[in-house]
């Protein structure tokens, strides 16, 4: 196979999953710049064991999985490392600067404050609870498909999840956003 | 706070959170990550692609994070090649943001900046040193610090986090700009 037939056997399996792909790299690091560093190591991994996948039946929940794994290697670099330069998109609060969403928040100001004060506050939780929050609670996976693509028993999923909403529900109860 | 109440903000968090914005790749975005892919084989491409990606972002606000990780062991402090690094323009404010992320919630933690010459901490005028009384909560901590620079030099500005008698400590390597880090004169 050549190089360009190569590349595109790759982009055709994996271009149907791109969208799942790099919602979940946001909703695993909270900011776009992480996102995109995230989803192009993955495609960059990924490629690299394109025998591989080729053999696989569902690429999706496969590169989904690595993508995890990827985040969570990355995480642990992070940890060791201690201090870091990032882009201001990372920060609380700003998470939702690069996303487009459905309506002009100038034309709902209220529900922009609230969601920006959720975004502060999921920026507040460590990363074990922001995420299966997100994505089971706005990206409506199952529990069990969290446990396929973390590996982490249903059971501490669910203790997570509970922690979390708790968490996120005093943060708002506290800055005013439930009254 | 009545179960009703309870109830409710149970319903209205799950509404909020169903309701946050679906990231949506720019336009583009999956074309260029995929022809990027033919190229990019190497670790060591992509590392010098983000040292690039840093020096830019630099050119805006800059944002620190500090993980403080008060309960996990003392690590090395990083060698000198590995510190991060802002440039200030002179007598121009520059804020950096300082994002503790401590793995536990932390109350009467001391925070101490130490500032090298020539430059300010604004608002603490001719201060090299600042020590404050600070909670961290669990997760991340935002704390801006407006810079300004007051003599070419440059320096190490030293953030040191101290609590229940252990401490980390974070350099932050400042260099000066012989001209404004957007390029324009003046």
């Amino acid at each position: 196979m050549s190089s360009s037939e190569h590349h595109l056997a790759f982009e055709r399996l994996v271009r149907p999953h791109l969208d799942r792909l790099y919602r979940l790299a946001w909703r695993l690091t909270g900011a776009k710049d992480e996102a995109e560093d995230l989803f192009q190591e993955l495609l960059t991994r990924a490629f690299t064991k394109l025998d591989d996948l080729v053999e696989i039946d569902e690429p999706g929940p496969w590169l989904c999985r690595v993508m995890y794994n990827l985040f969570i290697d990355e995480r642990r670099r992070f940890t060791r490392q201690r201090l870091h330069v990032v882009d201001e998109g990372s920060l609380p609060g700003e998470g939702l600067a690069g996303m487009a969403g459905p309506d002009d928040p100038a034309e709902n100001h209220a529900r922009d404050v609230r969601l920006r004060r959720l975004d502060a506050a999921l920026a507040q939780l460590g990363d074990d609870h922001r995420v299966v929050v997100l994505l089971h609670d706005t990206e409506g996976y199952k529990l069990t498909e969290i446990h396929e693509l973390t590996g982490i028993p249903v059971g501490t999923l669910k203790s997570r999840l509970s922690r979390a909403r708790a968490r996120l529900r005093e943060m708002l109860e506290a800055d005013g956003t439930f009254s | 706070m009545t179960t009703e109440h309870s109830d409710n903000h149970d319903r209205e968090l799950l509404e909020l959170l169903r309701e946050l914005p679906a990231p949506e790749a720019p336009p583009g975005f999956y074309d260029r990550a995929l022809a990027r892919v033919a190229h990019r084989g190497s670790r060591r491409q992509r590392n010098r692609w983000l040292a690039t990606g840093f020096a830019a972002a630099l050119a805006a606000t800059a944002a620190f994070w500090v993980v403080a990780g008060l309960l996990l062991d003392k690590p090395e402090l990083p060698h000198d090649d590995a510190i991060p690094g802002v440039t200030l323009a002179l007598e121009q404010p520059r804020t950096v943001n300082f994002v503790f992320a401590s793995a536990t919630a932390l109350d009467s933690a001391m925070l101490t900046i130490s500032l090298p010459d020539g430059i300010e901490l604004q608002g603490f005028p001719g201060r090299r040193q600042i020590t404050w009384e600070t909670s961290l909560r669990e997760g991340k901590n935002l704390l801006p610090l407006t810079l300004v620079a007051l003599s070419p030099a440059g320096g190490e500005l030293l953030a040191t986090l101290e609590h229940d008698a252990r401490d980390r400590s974070f350099r932050l390597r400042v260099m000066i700009a012989e001209e404004p880090p957007d390029g324009t004169p003046g």
